[in-house]
């Protein structure tokens, strides 16, 4: 025994000063950074907030993207499109015969959470980071904002939804337990982070170049009076969007169809947009739309294509201009693509051999490869006329007909289009909401104005979908559009299973109830 | 590849000679006068020997006054004087002694009858027979409470080794594999040893075995212990079998049955019949299994084995060739090993063994077209008219699916997929008698091996989003370098002939380090010249680098006793620290430890048995550890992407994984009683024993809730998950004459139950199915059976008007308002009206009641037949095929006769709901039983019939034919019911679809020399 004693002890020895024990236990991670010493320069610091854009539109086409087009397929404005390869997440949903547990739900939750999350940790960590006082007070700012944008995102499709507000709350256990806040919580959060935000925030000329697209007090106004707007607070709203409309910062694109051009991203009228380059070094920094939405006929997915009943909106109004930059026609030239004299729409695989020309991307503009996620252009969230129109339908609600009419005829004397100064009452209201859906059209504004704006109290979305919805009654009973109706794989009476009572919200996504064990509760009728 | 196995085989003709002097022949018998094969004749101090034939028959050249010396295990060594005879015949004696099986249990081997743990030995002879390119294999059926779980029928696929159930909630539930002492890699598969080489495999099932090996033996352990050298003539053995497989084919729908369907499901939901489909419009369509799937794919194996050497060197030396194709055009597996190994006897204190092994694998990736072959529709050709080919490349010509199924056909023709991996593993062994008592070992180990994967991507279009625009090619090289350092030192030594004592201590050094470099390029100039195919040709504008490496090490410190007491008591204890990088520095360190008693009965004085002949108890009790888990699973680690900012690209930095600072151990402890009982002179043999395994501090990857913004996983440690279970191994060997019958029967039976949860932990769900709302189709609750499988309850199909309108909540609210006859009827168990998360229940248990193999073994003269049946019973399947299979969702294939089991009004006692495009109801679209099948199954795994010959000069000849997979009884529906995807918990019993186990006729001939 002795022995062993000995020799246990002589081989410990050995192995004790042959080798440094530490050394050998210590394996730190390789090639990436740490959380506790990644905050230590201005410049890591302003990385980290980029991170927090980088979740606006999401990374590619699925995160977020799809589904905000799937909710313009959702209305009056699109066709889910490709009848090719239907497919029940997407059509379905666009029929409202929803499937609660479409991926597109379940990504464009999880990807706005995830920006969220990033936003907590910024303004977590960042206070610390020894910089330049202006820079930190901008960098949270825009931190702010961003977290408003995507809880305002989440609350118009979702309603109340769990409020994480800061990145120690998901580090705690009781995270676990975490229900859903109520809408109006919700709308406050985002209304306290925008107000935040506002006053630390540049204006848009006082950014340098290289910095264009970064938020500005422009873009926490205008998105406080859309927040002011869906919640009915008119007077704010109207008093918000005058501020911006009299900053100065903006002002309208003078010819319609150079809002959309390659190259003008962050153009005059633009406010807050996600700007797509071409850079095949690295992976989606381009856009999707032009292909996910471009035509079967054109190297496109088919998705999204416009309908008549939109196409017939711009003609009541005898709208070309806007018409032209808005809508390409199978078999029709492309307005500003001379490349282009007859546009394949492939009708037999796209219900209306219609594409969105704002998301198109002309010939010569295209990058070779012609590849999605490498494709330049631009995402507009709120550009100056949105704004206009805001004003326009507060000022409306506001009792201010005269505001709202001048407002009004802001946006219609750009298009050449005479404005009616004797419109009034329930007219002028319809005149500023249909101008909203013309000037707007294509740019995944149409579902959250008509779930939001009300007749009586009865929401627009009900009297335009459903068994009786102007839309499904033009669409089975009067339409003779050569295309829709011969193309039946996508039904023409799509929407009328539109229920006011369920699809107000989409629903939760399924799995997100499983994981927090019963605690984040459904929508009612899903 | 051949080339080289052609090399190696004459280098190895060339090295043995043989001496030619007196000729000496004769003929060994056992004490009954049976004749034994395979007896060790070696001339008395010289290396020249020679091995007895089939018959026991040999001859060998001597000088006049040499002395033989004839061995064999389980027979006493005798010595003859040649005294210038021509003719020796020889009876040898029984060795009582030394038939008392050595078995090796880690750091050491001693008799079985020194053991007090739970361990199953299965001996090389018993693999060697099953015709497998896997080890693993060949154990299922094998050892009680071993579960073999077959990866599927793709070449090079690995089975899962399962040892005693589940006690870890992670994907990795592979016991670890020590092979000749040396700790493989986690993760490694037995693919790397080829099964010829192996002498012997131990499995150590319960802690008190495994606690020597600590920190990674959670899972258990397999030892296994090569062939090596025996001192005597050189000994020659060279296998070869050729063979080929195949699956059934599974029979879909043509193109008139998927139309049929097509527009049942349309003009169910009242569709304008514009949208249906013509069926004069299309023919038979297109067999896509047939376009895909090669009926017999070849597969080939040869060994060549040879040992030898005198008393001061040993040596031995194996190479083996294995090749196996796929049964689609793309997909195979080669590899060659070759095993060196040296024993040298310094002195009578000094031993050195120096094992070395290389392999080189080569694979083409196997394309899991079966899935696809399934889905896409028949309507779709395999290629485009070649009028619409012009301007297109060959990978452009495909047909573009109606359904979003990419054609299996393309994909095949666009797959360039191509790996090598080469190792090289060294083992070495010093071994110093100190005294007659003590024995110091020192040993170094280790790995450096090397995995290149090319990937080429051809530039194509097939359709909008079936399409590349620019090709590219991707090359990575994975490096690994693994090492262990193993320093031990044994006293061993019986006390007044009573008292057996064996001490070991020991420190252990283990590090496992890996890097990768890769880079990728698009634009190479050519699709098809495939000289092309490298990064120095792309021209693209997309030019990335990805590379890292990573290091893992333990620090361990063994303590070990082994007592015996005359040979009645049998005490085990040991004890092992471990220190893991894996874990932050508070959780680091980990104590196992472990004591085992048995009690030899039969050894008693008092015991008098005329039937029994061995009786012993055992009871052990023992700490295990686990680390499974991200080696980077402490740290919050940043990642980086891309933003654009004034028209240029900027970096982004974000939190790409949440860290757990807290992380510690997984802590197994395990409680297990046995019996072991032989009768009749080991006649009839029985083992049993009793296990309770708990899982202390599980360490699981967490799906948070999203809200949490967190991204992937994090690791924690979750619960406690306890494991009961029964093995029992039961034998019958008996020879007559001519005749010998050998039955083994292994059945084991265990439970794993959540027994405790970490808060936020109390429900741990898998398998989220996108197809079904993302819904997680496996549950594990607290107090409940682990991965049970989670749904509504279907109460059978609405048949009327009138069923449709009862089906509601006490208060009258419609249940199902969306359903129409037809549809499933779901059960609203909490009775609220409405069907959600709160009517899920438990509707599938996928662990088996019980779960065994049968072995049967028969030798009539030269004529021997075996036979392997392996079984699961009373599990149940989670069949995901049954998404779409008889659905037609998506547009997707259906199986043949579809249209038979789905209700109609004409066929109301149907078990699929109605037809239907919308499915309003959904039917499909969510968790029910109605994809829960009985996967109880009962397969010939394996069935040889041998025949053994004499030939002049050979010793041994044999002729064999093999059948694998043969039989498969079971009511399952789906295409084969041995089945798990992912994760054991999430996967076990979950059907995907995936390639299934084939079919194998091979003819071999085994010829000793």
């Amino acid at each position: 025994m002795k022995k062993i004693v000995l020799f246990l002890t002589i081989i410990t020895a050995l192995v004790y000063t042959s080798c440094d024990k530490e050394e050998f236990l210590d394996q730190p991670i390789q090639g990436r950074q740490q959380l506790d010493d990644f905050f230590s320069s201005e410049q890591n610091a302003e990385n980290f907030v980029n991170s927090i854009y980088r979740k606006v539109n999401g990374e590619s086409w699925f995160q977020v993207n799809f589904q905000r087009q799937i909710n313009e397929m959702a209305t009056d404005d699109n066709w889910a499109g490709n009848t090719r390869q239907p497919r029940p997440d997407i059509t379905g949903i666009s029929q409202y015969n929803v499937f609660a547990g479409s991926r597109y739900f379940v990504l464009f939750w999880e990807s706005h959470y995830i920006g969220i999350t990033r936003a907590n940790i910024s303004l977590d960590r960042i206070p610390d980071v020894d910089i330049d006082e202006d820079k930190k007070a901008r960098l949270l700012a825009e931190a702010k904002f961003l977290r408003a944008f995507f809880y305002f995102d989440l609350v118009r499709n979702f309603g109340g939804v769990p409020l994480v507000t800061s990145y120690n709350e998901i580090l705690q256990p009781s995270i676990n337990d975490k229900e859903r806040s109520s809408v109006e919580e919700v709308y406050a959060f985002v209304e306290q982070d925008l107000m935040e935000a506002m006053d630390d925030l540049p204006l848009k000329s006082e950014y340098a170049a290289a910095d264009l697209g970064r938020i500005t007090k422009g873009a926490a106004r205008s998105l406080l009076a859309k927040v002011y707007l869906y919640q009915e607070k008119w007077a704010e709203a109207q008093t918000m969007a005058k501020v911006v409309m009299d900053s100065g910062e903006y002002s309208l694109e003078p010819d319609f169809a150079d809002l959309y051009k390659v190259g003008n991203a962050h153009g005059i009228e633009s406010i807050f947009a996600i700007e797509f380059i071409n850079n095949p070094t690295f992976t989606e920094v381009g856009g999707q739309f032009s292909i996910t939405n471009g035509s079967r006929g054109d190297r496109g997915w088919g998705w999204g294509s416009p309908t008549s009943d939109l196409e017939n909106a711009f003609l009541s109004e005898g709208d070309n201009i806007r018409l032209r930059s808005t809508i390409i026609k199978h078999g029709e030239p492309v307005f500003g693509d001379p490349a282009v004299t007859s546009f394949d729409g492939e009708p037999s695989e796209n219900k209306s051999g219609r594409t969105n020309r704002k998301y198109y991307t002309p010939i010569a503009d295209r990058p070779e490869p012609y590849a999605r996620g490498q494709i330049p252009g631009q995402y507009m969230h709120i550009r100056l006329a949105d704004v206009i129109l805001m004003h326009a339908e507060a000022a409306y609600f506001n009792g201010d007909e005269t505001s709202a009419k001048n407002s009004l005829a802001l946006v219609r004397d750009r298009v050449e289009l005479d404005t009616n100064m004797s419109l009034s009452g329930d007219a002028l209201r319809d005149a500023i909401w249909k101008e909203r859906r013309l000037e707007l059209a294509l740019e995944q504004h149409r579902l959250y104005d008509i779930r939001r704006q009300k007749i009586n109290g009865v929401p627009r979305i009900a009297s335009i979908l459903g068994p009786n919805g102007t839309f499904v009654k033009y669409n089975t009973e009067e339409s003779t559009d050569p295309f829709e109706t011969t193309n039946l794989l996508e039904p023409q009476n799509s929407g009328t299973l539109f229920d006011p009572n369920i699809h107000m919200l989409w629903p939760i996504p399924p799995d997100e109830i499983q994981l927090s064990r019963g605690k984040i509760t459904q929508n009612p009728g899903y | 590849m051949k080339q080289l196995v052609l090399i190696f085989i004459s280098t190895l003709c060339l090295s043995f000679t043989v001496a030619s002097q007196n000729n000496v022949t004769g003929n060994i018998t056992d004490d009954q006068g049976q004749p034994i094969p395979g007896v060790n004749i070696l001339e008395k101090g010289t290396t020249n020997g020679f091995v007895s034939d089939f018959d026991g028959n040999y001859s060998i050249s001597v000088g006049d006054n040499a002395t033989l010396v004839f061995s064999y295990i389980g027979f006493k060594t005798q010595e003859v004087a040649v005294n210038s005879r021509g003719t020796i015949n020889i009876s040898m004696v029984t060795d009582n002694e030394q038939l008392a099986e050595v078995v090796v249990i880690g750091y050491g081997a001693v008799k079985r009858d020194k053991i007090a743990t739970s361990i199953s030995s299965v001996d090389g002879e018993e693999i060697s027979k099953q015709v497998a390119s896997n080890a693993a294999e060949a154990l299922q059926g094998k050892a009680a409470g071993v579960q073999v779980l077959s990866s599927g029928g793709s070449p090079g696929a690995s089975p899962r080794i399962l040892v005693r159930g589940i006690t870890t909630v992670l994907g990795n539930a592979s016991p670890l594999i020590v092979l000749d002492g040396v700790l493989q890699a986690s993760g490694t598969s037995l693919n790397s040893i080829n099964p010829r080489d192996i002498e012997s495999m131990d499995i150590l099932k319960d802690a008190a075995a495994s606690a020597i090996y600590g920190s990674r033996a959670s899972n258990g352990v397999i030892l296994i212990t090569t062939k090596r050298g025996k001192a005597g003539k050189t000994v020659v053995n060279f296998d070869f079998n050729y063979g080929v497989q195949g699956w059934d084919k599974v029979e879909v729908a043509d193109a008139q049955e998927y139309i049929e369907v097509y527009n049942a499901r349309r003009i169910n939901d009242n569709a304008d019949p514009s949208v249906l489909l013509n069926p004069d419009d299309f023919g038979a369509g297109t067999d896509w299994w047939d376009e895909v799937v090669e009926d017999f794919a070849p597969i080939v194996n040869a060994n060549l084995r040879a040992s030898g050497g005198s008393d001061n060197i040993k040596y031995g030396a194996s190479v083996s060739f294995f090749d196996q194709q796929s049964n689609y055009s793309k997909g195979n597996y080669q590899r060659v090993t070759a095993r060196f190994n040296v024993d040298f006897k310094i002195s009578d204190k000094i031993t050195l063994k120096q094992d070395l092994t290389p392999r080189i694998e080569t694979f083409e990736n196997t394309p899991n077209l079966l899935f696809n072959s399934l889905r896409i529709d028949p309507i779709t050709p395999v290629f485009i008219p070649q009028s619409e080919r012009v301007g297109r490349n060959e990978f452009s010509i495909f047909g573009l699916s109606r359904n979003l199924v990419p054609n299996p056909v393309g994909q095949l023709a666009r797959q360039f997929a191509q790996n090598d991996f080469f190792a090289l593993v060294s083992n070495t062994q010093l071994e110093y008698k100190i005294s007659p008592d003590f024995t110091f070992n020192s040993q170094l180990g280790f790995t450096v091996s090397s995995l290149t994967w090319e990937v080429f991507n051809p530039e194509y279009f097939i359709g909008p989003n079936r399409q590349r625009e620019i090709n590219n090619y991707t090359k990575n090289v994975t490096q690994n370098f693994n090492y262990v350092i193993n320093n031990t030192i044994t006293f061993d030594k019986t006390i007044n002939e009573k008292h057996y004592l064996n001490v070991l201590g020991g420190i252990l050094f283990d590090s496992e380090s890996t890097n990768y470099l890769r880079g990728f390029r698009d634009g190479i100039p050519s699709n098809t010249n495939q000289n092309l195919w490298q990064l120095d040709a792309a021209e693209g504008e997309t030019v990335r680098a990805f590379g890292n490496e990573g290091t893992q090490n333990i620090l361990s410190g063994v303590f070990r006793t082994i007592y015996s007491f005359d040979n009645r008591y049998t005490l085990n204890a040991s004890v092992r620290v471990d220190q893991s990088s894996r874990f932050p520095k508070d959780g680091r360190t980990g104590i196992f430890s472990s004591v085992s008693l048995a009690w030899d009965i039969d050894s008693e004085d008092w015991f008098k048995s005329e039937a029994i002949n061995n009786l012993r108890l055992k009871i052990g009790v023992g700490e295990l550890g686990n680390q499974n888990i991200s080696r980077d699973g402490q740290f919050f680690a940043i990642g980086s992407d891309s933003f654009v900012f004034g028209g240029e690209r900027v970096v982004s930095n974000f939190l790409s994984q949440f860290g757990n600072t807290n992380l510690q151990w997984e802590t197994v402890r395990d409680k297990n009683f046995g019996v072991d009982l032989g009768l009749f002179n080991n006649e009839i043999t029985l083992s049993a024993e009793y296990y309770v395994k708990t899982s202390e501090d599980l360490l699981n990857q967490v799906l948070l809730p999203n809200f949490t913004g967190v991204p992937g996983t994090v690791a924690q440690n979750v619960g406690s998950i306890e494991s009961k279970g029964i093995d029992i191994a039961l034998g019958y060997n008996k020879k007559w004459n001519d005749f010998t019958l050998g039955l083994n029967l292994t059945l084991s039976s265990n439970e794993s139950t959540l027994v405790e949860a970490a808060p936020g932990n109390e429900v741990i769900l898998g398998q989220r199915r996108p197809t079904l709302g993302n819904r997680f189709v496996k549950i594990t609750e607290l107090g409940e059976i682990v991965g049970l499988f989670q749904g509504y309850k279907n109460d059978g199909i609405f048949q009327n008007q009138t069923e449709l309108n009862s089906h509601t909540s006490e208060d009258g609210t419609i249940i199902q308002p969306n359903a129409q006859i037809g549809d499933l009827r779901f059960v609203d168990q909490n009775g609220d009206g409405q069907l959600d998360d709160e009517d899920l229940v438990t509707i599938g248990n996928p662990f088996p009641d019980f779960f065994g193999g049968l072995n049967v073994n028969m030798q009539y003269k030269k004529l021997d037949l075996s036979m392997q049946w392996y079984g699961t019973f009373g599990n149940d399947v989670y069949n995901g095929n049954l998404e779409y299979i008889r659905a037609g969702t998506q547009n997707l294939n259906v199986l043949a006769g579809t249209t038979d089991v789905v209700w109609t009004p004409t066929n109301t006692d149907a078990r699929f709901p109605r037809l239907t495009e919308l499915d309003r109801n959904g039917n499909y679209q969510n968790p029910s039983d109605l994809f829960i099948e009985d996967g109880s199954y009962l397969r010939l795994r394996n069935i040889q019939l041998g025949y053994n010959f004499n030939v002049k000069g050979f010793q041994r000849c044999r002729l064999y034919v093999s059948g694998q997979n043969l039989i498969t009884i079971t009511d399952y529906s789906g295409f084969d019911p041995e089945v798990q995807s992912g994760g054991i918990i999430n996967g076990l019993g979950v059907d995907f679809g995936r390639n299934p186990v084939a079919k194998t006729y091979l003819l071999g001939l085994n010829l000793t020399l």
